[in-house]
């Protein structure tokens, strides 16, 4: 081959080269970026009045006279929103007729209860009660006028039952009277075509700015707020602003999804001035502000993980690795000492080391399962303690498995102590053991700290060895180390594929991802800017 | 000298501690219970929400009570159960034989209680023109014989079938309904938990899954079964042919006063209907 | 206190005391420090009994594993393990526990893997030995293992997550969570061990050689290709057996994102299918089997093949690693 061709095949060698390490450099950025970028978002953004609302009466955070001026002030430019849109839906939504109806009915149940009446009477009245109540919801659920008059009917027939007078079934002949006058006013036949749209526009109203004020406190968390951050707010406001549905432009094709402007789908009515106020004025009704939600890392999660922070898992992680940490350390630096000072060229040695080049080799599930099976089912209820999930059993296995990077670690360092200090010290009539405690130790401590930091890291950031031992996707903070534990590392997997809310919270879902990485990239960086010291020192020499 | 005598009482001491642990190792058999305010609570995915919510709402109304739960399948909530790692058990299905017998033999005696009715509903990607199936076509589906959306009157899109794994009592009600004695076919894409199953179906345009009731949302499009769709009103007349309870397992009833028998009859409270009301199932009563 | 007139020091402590700069014996015999010579005893069976914890953690682990997995050889035998494909752990009455698709899967996703992170992890180690100036690779050192200690979660994460949609609208497949996902975000795990230790290799092979072929007019990537990498081979075959070791034991990533479906993908050439690997079947089945049932210790023969098959990997990476020390060794 001659000199040019050798030359280019050269160059291509390195175009090659420096590309792989392009690409490396690439897929790791792409790797990291995204799930540090979305987690940052669970730290900063910007939060809304619903956010601090909620902080405030969830987590007692935050001022409450300034809340309270700016929900009165949200209130005022919300209240024409509602206004508009309980107009439209009297005669069409009959949802929240029906669960006020049901509430009567359970306020007559209680309120008849403690009137001191014979058990018979009761019953006759809760059975009427229900009746009525039963009318009513049929009412609601009619097709046409004159059945739902028919039903109205009759429980205006009963709207003189002294029994139930002073009681809350007086406003289900208010109710009926109301929806008397509805059906004459409204036309029933248009229900069918706007009852699914209004029941989508409720929903995503009451996703934006949450129950109606006055409204009963829903029992789920969630549901009690609104939009807490503006990214949020954006999606709800376009699934109000914009209908989506999937249409099929042949058939036996696949639907393609259309998005049609709500405004345009209740056009002609009085509902569609509901969507351009609405737009104007989401400013003013949610009062974005930017917010740095620092307690993230030390608030527990509500509502599972849609609201508040990743405070017990962080606790948890720490719990687990630090108790790990302090199984191994001591065994691996002894045996570390052990191996450097103690041990001949003989086959105990040899075996010693085999078997700790045997426990770095074993896959992490394969701890898992000695844990379990070891641990958990063995060991544990031997020493009294139930045979569950607790932290001792996660960390004892954690321990096992860092051991041998603890070892590696600590014999590196402890070999690396000029041989100087150790005759020194012997001269100078220390004992071999006093020697190693007060001399060796100490030199070798900045490397076996090096070790610790990242057996630390390592631990962290198994997932493997605490499914079986200690890990659980939702639970307090861990009062003895008999309990489970919820963990970054564990709760990262539940909410990749456990959650539900986790979808609907990906903010969370990232930030719990990205508070992993942060702290074993934290140890790790520790750790090598101590090594690089301990070089240099060593260097200097 | 004196470190002689440091060294000394560390020995005396190390010996000493692994006598005691010698002692306690020895003839001590397992407590059976861990202390009675402590609750741990495994199994089910489908149920997980109700329970997560119902930790949340005795976080409030019991908080001398501290509730783990863990979810990662109905047949793990029965081994743990089984096993004594667990006081309650959620499960979307009942209890098989093999369970109900290695329970007795380990003098456990499990006891059901059905807090709320499900439905397992097949799900497609709302892009899927397809809209209703019978039960035949799913088990075809599922076995491997329809292979594409265009024997079904669909597009011509290759089918992604996708079952929920074995420990899920979701797959145990799908597999009595629709597989009968069969088995699944071997190309199927196994996922392990209900919203795994949903986003999955929800982000590929050909793929079919099934979850329970309280995981369907706008992003997938449930299908009819044999005529009848999906809801509380047919889940309760038992018209929708994939029904079935949802449970609560426990060791024996539980003691009236204690944790589990206050998580236990939780769902009797018109909160706790309400809450499973709002996570999208079917209450029990009408409420 | 007798001392023998034969003792070296018993010219110096006959001497008077005040003379002696000695306040007390030099060495002293178990009779008469009987404390000390007892200590010494026993520390050393405490130096010996917490080494030992080391040796019993791996005798127990083998001890365990094979005792939970012996009930299924003795009653179902090795032969259906690795005799057939079917792997249908639930179904009551008629269970079967062919493994062969869950092997193959495992060597499937790693050898996939494999074939991504070897070229290009040893063209980056070439890199950073030869090409790039010292202060960067000095730099870039530390940033690689840091890569390396990111959690599997994180990187399952991410290929759930984010890489399966990708992968779905951009390569119009019909699923995301395959082989093909698996292998690569299994690549991208293995580089930074990759790159590490080989990097280390091609370094320890020192400049003598490199100088000799650059003086008989070879261009560097002929040094690099034909003097210096087989001069290093060693190290790098153990720097590739270290990354498979990482790949084949990887628990999260495989579970997460590799479709679990338990078959061999027919064509078997075919990546874009979804696979199981035996890790994967662990960590999904372990919880459902309550203790002592047939698929328990099916999934600890799993387990043990698992182990078995790590163990051989480690071996030969720690034969090749001794043979390189020595190749090394014997240079100056």
């Amino acid at each position: 081959m001659n000199i040019p061709i050798r030359q280019g095949l050269n160059r291509l060698f390195t175009t090659a080269a420096l590309l792989s390490v392009v690409l490396i450099v690439a897929a790791l950025v792409g790797i990291l970026l995204p799930m540090v970028w979305r987690g940052g978002g669970a730290v900063l953004f910007r939060g809304t009045v619903e956010f601090r609302r909620m902080q405030l009466e969830q987590f007692n955070r935050g001022d409450l006279s300034t809340l309270r001026g700016e929900i009165e002030q949200v209130t005022s430019v919300r209240q024409r929103a509602w206004d508009i849109l309980d107009r439209f839906a009297a005669g069409l939504d009959t949802s929240e007729l029906a669960t006020r109806v049901r509430q009567i009915h359970r306020d007559v149940g209680v309120q008849l209860s403690h009137r001191g009446l014979l058990p018979d009477e009761v019953q006759r009245l809760r059975a009427l009660s229900q009746q009525l109540r039963d009318e009513l919801l049929a009412a609601f659920g009619a097709a046409d006028k004159a059945e739902g008059s028919a039903h109205l009917e009759a429980v205006l027939s009963h709207a003189d039952e002294p029994g139930l007078k002073d009681t809350a079934a007086a406003v289900y002949f208010d109710i009926a009277r109301q929806y008397a006058h509805v059906l004459t006013t409204v036309d029933l036949s248009r229900r069918g075509e706007y009852a699914q749209a209004l029941g989508e526009v409720e929903a995503a109203m009451r996703a934006l700015l949450g129950p109606r004020p006055g409204e009963r406190l829903p029992a789920v968390v969630m549901e009690r707020y609104g939009a807490t951050r503006w990214d949020q707010a954006a999606q709800q406001l376009d699934r109000l602003l914009w209908a989506e549905r999937w249409q099929a432009d042949t058939a036996g094709q696949t639907l393609k999804k259309v998005r049609i402007p709500r405004e345009q789908q209740f056009a002609g009515t009085e509902l569609a001035e509901l969507f351009p106020y609405v737009q104007h004025n989401v400013r003013a009704m949610l009062l974005p502000r930017w917010t740095f939600y620092g307690h993230y890392f030390t608030d527990d999660s509500l509502s599972g993980h849609y609201f508040g922070g990743v405070g017990p898992e962080i606790i948890g992680t720490l719990a687990i690795t630090v108790l790990a940490i302090a199984f191994a350390l001591p065994v691996g630096v002894v045996t570390a000492g052990y191996l450097v000072e103690c041990a001949g060229d003989n086959h105990a040695t040899r075996l010693l080391r085999t078997c700790i080049n045997t426990l770095a080799g074993v896959p992490s599930i394969v701890f898992g399962l000695f844990g379990l099976a070891f641990f958990v089912i063995y060991l544990l209820p031997k020493l009294g303690l139930p045979a569950g999930s607790s932290i001792l059993a996660g960390a004892l296995t954690l321990a096992l498995l860092v051991l041998p990077v603890i070892i590696r670690a600590s014999e590196e360092a402890i070999r690396v102590v000029p041989l100087a200090y150790k005759e020194a010290a012997l001269s100078l009539g220390a004992s071999r053991f006093h020697c190693f405690i007060t001399v060796t130790l100490p030199a070798a401590l900045p490397g076996i700290l090096t070790g610790l930091i990242l057996s630390l890291s390592r631990a962290a950031g198994e997932t493997a060895p605490i499914l079986f031992t200690a890990g659980v996707a939702m639970g307090p903070i861990p009062t003895s180390l008999a309990q489970p534990t919820r963990t970054l590392s564990y709760g990262s997997y539940d909410m990749a594929v456990g959650d539900k809310m986790a979808s609907l919270a990906p903010y969370n879902q990232f930030g719990m991802v990205a508070t992993l990485i942060a702290i074993v990239l934290l140890l790790n960086a520790a750790a090598i800017v101590l090594r690089g010291r301990i070089s240099k020192r060593l260097r200097g020499q | 000298m004196s470190h002689k005598i440091v060294v000394a009482t560390l020995a005396m001491a190390t010996v000493a501690v692994l006598g005691w642990g010698a002692y306690l190792a020895s003839g001590q058999d397992a407590k059976p219970a861990p202390e009675p305010t402590a609750l741990q609570i495994e199994g089910s995915t489908t149920v997980g929400p109700i329970a997560d919510e119902f930790t949340e709402a005795f976080k409030k109304l019991h908080p001398d009570i501290t509730i783990t739960v863990k979810k990662t399948g109905s047949g793990d909530g029965a081994a743990a159960l089984i096993d004594g790692r667990c006081q309650i058990a959620t499960m979307s299905r009942f209890m098989k034989d093999e369970e109900f017998k290695k329970a007795v033999d380990k003098g456990i005696t499990p006891v059901a209680h059905a807090i709320a009715l499900d439905a397992v509903c097949v799900i497609v990607h709302p892009s899927n023109p397809v809209t209703a199936l019978t039960v035949q076509q799913v088990h075809e589906i599922y076995t491997g014989k329809i292979a594409n959306w265009k024997e079904l009157g669909g597009p011509d899109v290759p089918i992604v079938v996708i079952s929920r794994d074995t420990s899920s009592g979701t797959y145990e009600s799908f597999c009595h309904v629709v597989m009968g004695k069969d088995k699944m076919a071997q190309t199927i894409e196994y996922v392990n938990s209900n919203p795994q199953a949903h986003d999955r179906v929800a982000t590929t345009a050909g793929a079919v899954g099934y979850v329970g009731l309280g995981f369907l949302d706008d992003k997938v499009k449930a299908l009819s079964i044999n005529g009848v769709s999906p809801s509380k009103k047919t889940v309760i007349a038992g018209q929708y042919p994939i029904s079935r309870p949802l449970f609560l397992f426990t060791n024996g009833y539980p003691a009236l006063g204690s944790p589990v028998y206050a998580f236990c009859t939780f769902y009797l409270s018109e909160k706790g209907q309400e809450i499973i009301e709002a996570k999208g199932f079917v209450p029990l009563t009408n409420y | 206190m007798s001392q023998s007139s034969d003792s070296p020091l018993s010219v110096v402590s006959s001497a008077e005391p005040s003379a002696s700069p000695f306040t007390r014996p030099l060495l002293l015999t178990a009779a008469e420090d009987w404390i000390g010579w007892f200590l010494s005893k026993l520390g050393r069976a405490a130096l010996l009994a917490v080494t030992g914890t080391s040796v019993l953690a791996v005798g127990l682990i083998l001890v365990f594993i094979v005792r939970e997995a012996w009930p299924f050889l003795r009653d179902r035998g090795l032969s259906e393990a690795l005799g057939s494909t079917q792997w249908y752990p639930q179904a009551q009455g008629r269970e079967q526990f062919g493994m062969l698709a869950l092997i193959f899967g495992s060597i499937y996703v790693t050898a996939g893997a494999m074939i991504l992170a070897v070229p290009t992890g040893i063209l980056a180690a070439m890199v950073l030995s030869d090409i790039v100036p010292f202060r960067v690779r000095q730099a870039v050192k530390p940033v690689i293992e840091l890569l390396a200690a990111i959690p599997s979660v994180a990187y399952g994460f991410f290929a759930i997550l984010v890489l399966a949609p990708l992968l779905q609208t951009y390569l119009h497949l019909s699923t995301g969570a395959n082989a093909l996902n698996a292998s690569l975000v299994l690549a991208v795990m293995a580089i930074p061990t990759i790159v590490s230790v080989a990097e280390d290799a091609l370094w320890a092979v020192g400049r003598e050689l490199r100088e000799a072929s650059y003086a008989c007019g070879a261009t560097r990537a002929e040094t690099l290709l034909r003097v210096v990498a087989p001069a290093a081979h060693h190290g790098l075959i153990a720097a590739v057996v270290l990354g498979m070791m990482r790949a084949v034991g990887e628990t999260m990533l495989v579970w997460m994102a590799s479709g679990n479906a338990c078959r061999i993908p027919s064509p078997w050439w075919d990546w874009t299918q979804s696979v199981r690997t035996m890790t994967a079947t662990i960590a999904g089945e372990m919880g459902e089997t309550p203790k002592g049932s047939v698929h328990y210790h099916a999934l600890f023969m799993v387990g043990l093949m698992l182990l078995v098959l790590s163990l051989g990997l480690n071996l030969a990476t720690e034969t090749l690693l001794a043979r390189a020390k020595r190749a090394a060794g014997g240079k100056a």
